[in-house]
């Protein structure tokens, strides 16, 4: 099977009804891997390329942990930074984005709000990390952990979305961070209807997720 | 605090990043200044991290193996006949040698339904026509997990997984005149 499979793997994050064009659709997967390749041989361009694939859903995830903007973009230049020190340095072996970039950031955030606070012990009460961060980083940290009847619950709602719709939606939130652009392009599309209808799918998936925490 | 709150459809154009580079610094510049607009814009960040994890563990599509039939009755055919012929032959061959005096007392039927039932208790081969190429990764895993023999569309790459006599199908999915699903 090994064979025809790795031969396969190229082929199965492609959505359905693109299986006619099999030929450019194969070429991507290949490119995020030889860019990883290629990254972590030290090229510059490689990493430029993949720093700005992945940059916003690393700043994103910055934002969702209570992070101030301005220090949310700072974070992300940061953990893109220590990730090229690292491979410059000759720790990293491979490169999985965005998890890596996203554990790097997670840690980084919890040792800014660490020294932030340490900081602000001696200092007033204005300047407490708390007056920084609009909500309790704890708080959203359990947020962010889905339960099982909330995820089943927004599996049946994107069940319910048309199959046009769900694919755009599984495309552009796969992990993979395909640009708009790309995913557009893939389902034939203009740009402003893949973002309108991930608006819409994002509707109906907020509401599912928030019945639970109304209930 | 001259500039105006972000709405929720202003927090969610700039988490898509749909912005432009002008309107998402001034709505950056807002979310330091107003806590209202900071908690908007973290709520809609968590609900696109959480989104992320919905795509991410969605079930890619519902597995569906086909039994195909014509296959089956061919096989199952094959089969039985064999089956009466090995019986017949168990029949004319043995039985004479062990009840020799009656030959004539012999009664086929007694002993075929005996090997009938034994042949078919026997392993079934099960064609398994994988649904498409984007799942077929998955799709023949799970059938050859259950003991299935997997037939790969690129001929004859695949493994042919040695099949057991249990295959685990789901009750009624060889008579099932619609594709079953896993």
């Amino acid at each position: 099977m090994s064979a025809a499979v790795q031969g396969l793997r190229m082929t199965l994050r492609m959505p359905k009804e693109a299986e006619e064009r099999v030929e450019p659709e194969v070429a991507r997967p290949a490119d995020e891997d030889a860019l990883a390749r290629r990254a972590l041989g030290g090229d510059r361009a490689a990493w430029d390329a993949l720093v700005a694939r992945h940059h916003r859903r690393v700043v994103v995830s910055l934002l969702a942990r209570g992070v101030r903007v301005d220090r949310a973009h700072e974070l992300a230049q940061e953990t893109w930074a220590r990730l090229i020190q690292q491979q410059q340095r000759g720790l990293l072996t491979e490169l999985r984005l965005p998890n890596l970039a996203l554990t790097q950031a997670a840690f980084l955030a919890a040792d800014d709000a660490r020294r932030s606070r340490r900081e602000s012990i001696s200092g007033a009460v204005e300047e407490l990390p708390e007056r920084q961060h609009p909500v309790d980083p704890s708080v959203s940290a359990e947020r962010r952990l889905l339960s099982e009847e909330q995820l089943s619950r927004a599996h049946a709602a994107l069940a319910q979305v048309s199959p046009s719709a769900r694919n755009v939606f599984l495309l552009a939130c796969d992990g993979q961070e395909l640009p708009h652009a790309e995913v557009a392009a893939r389902v034939g599309l203009s740009v402003q209807r893949v973002r309108q209808i991930l608006c819409e799918v994002r509707k109906k998936l907020r509401t599912a997720l928030e019945e639970e925490t109304h209930a | 605090m001259l500039k105006p709150h972000l709405t929720r459809d202003s927090a969610e154009q700039y988490i898509l990043g749909a912005l432009s580079p002008e309107s998402a610094a001034t709505l950056e510049a807002h979310t330091l200044e107003c806590e209202p607009c900071a908690r908007l814009l973290q709520e809609e960040a968590l609900l696109s991290e959480q989104l992320q994890e919905v795509a991410q563990s969605f079930p890619p599509e519902v597995r569906v193996i086909r039994p195909a039939r014509w296959h089956v009755r061919r096989v199952a055919a094959g089969a039985v006949s064999a089956a009466l012929a090995a019986a017949a032959s168990l029949a004319l061959v043995l039985l004479p040698g062990g009840r020799g005096s009656h030959p004539s007392t012999v009664v086929s039927g007694g002993v075929a339904p005996a090997a009938l039932e034994l042949e078919l208790d026997a392993p079934r081969a099960i064609v398994v026509a994988c649904p498409d190429l984007a799942t077929q990764d998955s799709c023949a895993q799970a059938a050859e997990e259950r003991g299935l023999l997997v037939q790969s569309p690129l001929g004859t790459t695949g493994n042919v997984p040695r099949y057991e006599a249990r295959t685990g199908l789901p009750e009624g999915a060889l008579s099932a005149r619609r594709p079953v699903s896993l």
